[in-house]
């Protein structure tokens, strides 16, 4: 497992660049074809429309398969890109007829297409950063309707701008032209963007970066538990498909010659975004799809809309249907194909099927090999984690009040105690996912109060959840890469035991390229624990691992937390109601009821506590009312 | 009055609660207890339409309701209580009230008001305050308050002691005993189980999704086991 | 001074429209979770039914009801064709099935009548303006003001005082546990789409009075001016929503006199810049909604 952007040279770069190769190969091909055939300008003109079209969205795909944010901004830095072109690229001799008054005397800049390409690029791309900015600072989650809103709110932006400072765009009717023979004449720089496009598009999804960002849009909670600033991967992925999305803007821009406002809002968003989901947003080659399909899609009903065109004979001149097809048939079928896509089949014809990750399971299948356990203990260095008079209130509820613990990095602690207890905000506390009112927490010396989540995870305090949160739509394999991945950037200097032994190790080798919401609760159980023991943990908090699981595999699980933490060297601070798991698991135990540790001792001790009993078993009136009256179930 | 039979709950590919057997008598006070993830509340959820059985049937006063809606169950007369009290905080007490008595007609509902009032005085004190501002045993009276105004005919309750202080878990278990000698039929959910079997005419101990043991509450009560049942026997 | 008053009426005149159609999208984002894209869409079908009628050689005083009806019927149905299918489905599903429902609609009436912008007359007293002081107040201001302050008392009695508003209360509030009271949600959502198609007929009348035409794509103003609102206000508060629309209305018009005559035309843009600032530093808009997040 490397440490660097692309975990498996093979796997992550060769193969993805062979993919976007095959696609690219088979986009342009069906497009030569097609107008070779009808052999008419318009076709050939259609067909570049699809290329450029294809880049366009293969960028977005970067941003919106990866983080599983609905962006429409991505046409308005289209239209930034594109304007920000057309003004460097136009000859000046034209400019001056057009914009004799645009500011920073751009109106006289001469810079050449293929420079003007660059700088507008740069400069979305500049914009772009401040954009992720604000969608960082709105917390960006996938799906999240905040972040949707302002991607709407750029787009609008950029269309009032266009229309209204006509100094510079040439305003709302006339636009930006460029003279006839100082137009895009060939097809090669387009050929050139769409390969490039489409394997950094590729190489993105393999990558560190796009991994992580994966991760965050299955489950961001338990991306920042595994170490995860999704905020920083949302950015790269922004940043990333912004590139792709300028450099389609401006290409388009030079191959119409032209650009008016209305070239890049509504119309174009609804484009780009319907070919993008009739794919499949979550893959590259559902990108393609979508672009090829929509694209035919798209030119039947234009010659449908038509007077006089005939399918295989069959005229619709004059037929009695003729009022139906008007040249707005187009906006119909887009219309119609999102709302049907969105009901019957949001994620796509192919979901997040991808032609060389197929192409590497055809070839690669019974060639990898079961790895060795191996179950000695890991020497790792001592850790002590101390916890002290955490209190934790939500509104009037007093879910923990001086609660505390130590462990250290070479025993499994225990912590039982009836539901309400505050056991799990105890955890949530630990591992960032809850500020304390008051108290304090350290590993190793370190005061850890206030640190963020994904931090806490770096340091080493990795948990389970006890609703489990496992990153669904990727395989086991994809789950605990993951958490390598974050590991080998900042656990190094912990033994890092390989992916593929800790999947071993959690017998889940032969489900290893099953997608994790396919497994059985047990395997999914067990996966979540690979999953955190993959992040070489100082700490292991596991929340009610048994949670459902049966007798049988509650006693399995014993052994198997026990192997997990050797192998990684990890002390363990685990949650459960099953007094057998517990006790027979722990090391020491302490005992929780109303927010506060009422014993504390070997499990032994805690089991004959009568208090520990009396909290289980509720002989609550026997006991004396001390702290608060009320208590935050956890 | 009611009777549970092989009922089978899934989430995704994880079996909840297996072949669960349960009846409720009219007029029963029947416990369900056992410790956290037995799948207590997941039987209450999928007796009250809120989660799809994956296999069984659930048999109300003769007529099949399994798999019907929560709305449709509790015009044939079936109330939860929910977990967590789950009360609109945003409404007032009396808002809440009338939103619990929504299928009763409006002559009716005046009537279960003044009854309610009558019946929970601290409520009665705060009946125009939004219920966010009540503390824990208020809102829990709230709850129940709430689901009595459907006039059920069975009760359900998701643990309503939970998260109380002991004085109010007191207050919690002398309601549920002042509704059984009231005659009305009641299926409670308790972490407390001491408690519980104190106050239940029969209860069923539920353990990893399974029904494990039964009996009269004086009957567990005194099994010795009954401990280790609860929070880690059954495979030693 | 009479400046800045003339303008701050103005605003309200403005802000009211956006408030009641930001009502209408806060009340269907309660129930569902859905940020409804296609709300603007109530107003463009709206908008043909009054040309239709104009056609007919009817009044206003005909025409308006008609509107309000046209878009209560409207919002029925598009929850029946669209969004009763997708109930529960994640945000970004929701979100595009509203925008897909917005392009369905406009693309129908560039299909199946014209492209072109349809005109119809505005009824007279419109322009008129009186005097208070040095004030001079449009009539059309003052109806405005009028009737979104006699609609928002009415919206307020019926989710206030009927067991309708207190079911859609409560169902916004946690639709599972209102269907544990007996609440049907198939009522309630079409209750409150029934609701917000009134609200947005309401709008829709003062909305096609002030632009005198219709075309295929008028619904996208009125969205968005809705949807912005909403969100200025925070998402799932109905007071935030009001708030949020005269928030909108004043600061457009606000912008307008106050920005320098070469930018503006570029107040949209402004507007839309500063409500992106907003969600940057408070995301959750101006009425905060609290969501605790479970581990």
């Amino acid at each position: 497992m490397g440490n660097g952007l692309f975990p498996d040279l093979r796997r992550d770069v060769g193969f993805p660049f062979g993919g976007a190769l095959a696609l690219f190969i088979v986009l342009v091909g069906a497009g030569l074809l097609y107008q070779t055939i009808l052999g008419t300008g318009s076709a050939e003109r259609l067909v570049t429309v699809m290329l450029i079209d294809a880049i366009v969205v293969v960028g977005i795909q970067i941003y919106v398969g990866n983080t599983g944010i609905l962006s429409f901004g991505h046409i308005g830095f289209a239209a930034i890109a594109g304007y920000a072109f057309a003004v460097l690229a136009i000859p000046s001799s034209q400019k001056l007829q057009q914009i004799p008054d645009a500011p920073l005397g751009l109106a006289d800049t001469d810079l050449g297409p293929w420079l003007a390409l660059l700088i507008a690029t740069l400069f979305t791309v500049a914009v772009a950063f401040i954009v992720g900015v604000g969608l960082a600072r709105s917390g960006a989650e996938s799906g999240g309707v905040a972040a949707t809103v302002i991607t709407l709110a750029l787009l609008f932006v950029t269309h009032e701008v266009a229309r209204n400072w006509p100094e510079l765009t040439g305003g709302d009717r006339a636009g930006l032209s460029f003279q006839v023979g100082g137009r895009l004449d060939g097809r090669l720089p387009i050929y050139l963007a769409l390969l490039g496009s489409l394997i950094l598009a590729r190489l993105y999804a393999q990558s560190r970066s796009g991994r992580l960002a994966v991760a965050a849009r299955e489950d961001n909670l338990a991306a920042r538990a595994m170490g995860i600033n999704p905020l920083v991967q949302q950015m790269a992925a922004l940043l990333a498909s912004v590139v792709v999305v300028s450099v389609g803007a401006g290409l388009r821009v030079y191959a119409d010659g032209s650009i008016l406002p209305s070239d890049f809002f509504f119309d174009y968003a609804l484009l780009t975004l319907v070919m993008l989901i009739v794919g499949g947003r979550n893959s590259v080659t559902g990108a393609v799809l979508g672009v090829a399909v929509m694209t035919a899609a798209r030119e039947l009903a234009r010659r449908l809309g038509q007077d006089g065109f005939e399918i295989f004979g069959l005229g619709l001149d004059s037929a009695p249907l003729d009022w139906i097809f008007r040249e707005n048939l187009q906006t119909v079928v887009l219309g119609l194909s999102m709302l049907g896509f969105m009901i019957w089949r949001p994620l796509g014809l192919i979901d997040d099927w991808e032609l060389d990750k197929w192409a590497l399971r055809l070839l690669g299948r019974g060639t990898d090999t079961r790895p060795e356990g191996d179950l000695e203990r890991q020497d790792t260095p001592a850790t002590t984690l101390e916890a002290a008079d955490i209190d934790v209130r939500f509104g009037g509820f007093q879910a923990l009040s001086g609660a505390g613990i130590t462990a250290t990095g070479d025993e499994i602690v225990g912590i039982i105690g009836p539901n309400g207890a505050g056991k799990t905000t105890f955890v949530n506390v630990i591992t960032g996912m809850v500020t304390p009112t008051a108290g304090r927490f350290s590993l190793d010396g370190r005061d850890l109060v206030g640190v963020p989540a994904f931090e806490l995870s770096r340091l080493g305090l990795v948990r389970t959840f006890q609703n489990l949160r496992l990153f669904n739509a990727l395989t086991v394999r994809e789950n605990v890469e993951i958490a390598a991945l974050v590991a080998a950037a900042h656990r190094a200097d912990r033994p890092l035991r390989s992916s593929d032994a800790l999947i071993a190790q959690a017998g889940l080798w032969d489900h290893r390229d099953r997608r994790a919401r396919e497994l059985d609760y047990g395997n999914s159980r067990r996966l979540e624990l690979a999953r955190a023991a993959a992040m070489a943990p100082a700490f292991l908090f596991l929340d009610e691992p048994t949670s459902g699981m049966s007798d049988t595999e509650s006693v399995a699980m014993i052994e198997q937390v026990r192997n997990m933490a050797d192998t990684v060297g990890a002390g363990v601070v685990v949650i459960d109601h099953d007094l057998n798991f517990i006790t027979g698991i722990s090391d020491r135990i302490y005992a929780l009821d109303q927010g506060q540790v009422i014993a504390a001792g070997t499990p032994a001790e805690v089991q004959a506590n009568p208090a520990v009993q009396a909290a289980y078993l509720g002989s609550a009136a026997d006991r004396v009312a001390v702290g608060p009256t009320d208590n935050e179930p956890d | 009055m009611l009777e549970v039979a092989g009922l089978t709950t899934r989430y995704g590919e994880i079996s909840a609660l297996r072949d669960a057997e349960l009846s409720v008598g009219s007029g029963e006070v029947v416990g369900l207890i056992g410790p956290n993830g037995a799948g207590k509340t997941t039987l209450l959820g999928t007796i009250a339409g809120l989660l799809p059985p994956a296999a069984g049937t659930v048999t109300f006063n003769g007529d099949d309701i399994t798999g019907a809606a929560p709305e449709r169950l509790l015009r044939a007369g079936l109330a939860l209580v929910p977990e967590h009290r789950r009360i609109f905080v945003d409404l007032t007490v009396e808002e809440n009230l009338k939103v619990g008595g929504v299928t009763v007609p409006a002559a009716d509902r005046a009537e279960l008001l003044a009854e309610m009032a009558e019946r929970f005085p601290v409520l009665k004190e705060k009946w125009t305050t939004a219920a966010g501002y009540l503390s824990g045993g208020e809102a829990q009276q709230l709850a129940i308050a709430r689901a009595l105004m459907s006039r059920p005919r069975l009760l359900m309750m998701d643990e309503p002691s939970l998260g109380l202080a002991p004085l109010l878990v007191d207050m919690v278990f002398d309601l549920i005993t002042s509704l059984r000698d009231a005659g009305r039929t009641l299926l409670v959910v308790e972490q407390n189980a001491s408690r519980m079997l104190e106050v239940a005419d029969r209860a069923y101990v539920l353990r990893s999704g399974e029904v494990v043991a039964t009996g009269t509450g004086e009957e567990l009560r005194s099994d010795e086991d009954l401990f280790a049942t609860f929070v880690g026997g059954g495979h030693q | 001074m009479t400046e800045f008053l003339q303008n701050l009426i103005d605003g309200f005149g403005r802000g009211s429209i956006y408030a009641l159609l930001a009502l209408g999208v806060a009340v269907i984002f309660g129930v569902m979770h859905l940020l409804n894209f296609a709300h603007g869409e109530l107003i463009t079908v709206s908008g043909y039914v009054a040309f239709w009628s104009f056609g007919q050689g009817w009044s206003w005083w005909l025409v308006a009801p008609l509107v309000i009806v046209t878009s209560i019927v409207t919002s029925l149905v598009i929850e029946r064709v669209a969004f009763s299918r997708v109930r529960g489905a994640s945000d970004f599903t929701l979100l595009l099935t509203s925008f897909g429902v917005h392009f369905v609609v406009s693309a129908a009436f560039l299909m199946f009548v014209s492209a072109s912008v349809r005109t119809f007359p505005r009824p007279g007293w419109v322009a008129n303006t009186y005097s208070i002081g040095s004030l001079n107040v449009e009539v059309f201001d003052t109806v405005v003001i009028v009737v979104t302050i006699i609609t928002l008392i009415a919206t307020t009695v019926i989710l206030q005082r009927t067991m309708f508003g207190l079911a859609l209360r409560a169902a916004a509030a946690d639709f599972d546990t209102a269907r544990l009271m007996g609440i049907r949600s198939d009522s309630v959502i079409r209750g409150a789409f029934a609701l917000s198609g009134h609200l947005a007929g309401i709008a829709g009348v003062f909305w096609l009075i002030r632009a005198g035409s219709t075309d295929p794509s008028a619904g996208i103003d009125p969205m968005l001016k809705g949807v912005l609102a909403a969100l200025i206000g925070g998402l799932g508060s109905l007071r935030g929503a009001v708030l949020g629309g005269i928030a909108l209305g004043l600061a457009e018009v606000l912008l307008r006199s106050w920005l320098p005559d070469g930018v503006a035309s570029l107040t949209e843009g402004v507007v839309f810049a500063m409500i992106a600032l907003l969600f940057i530093f408070r995301p959750q808009g101006l009425i905060t909604v609290a969501h605790a997040e479970r581990v």
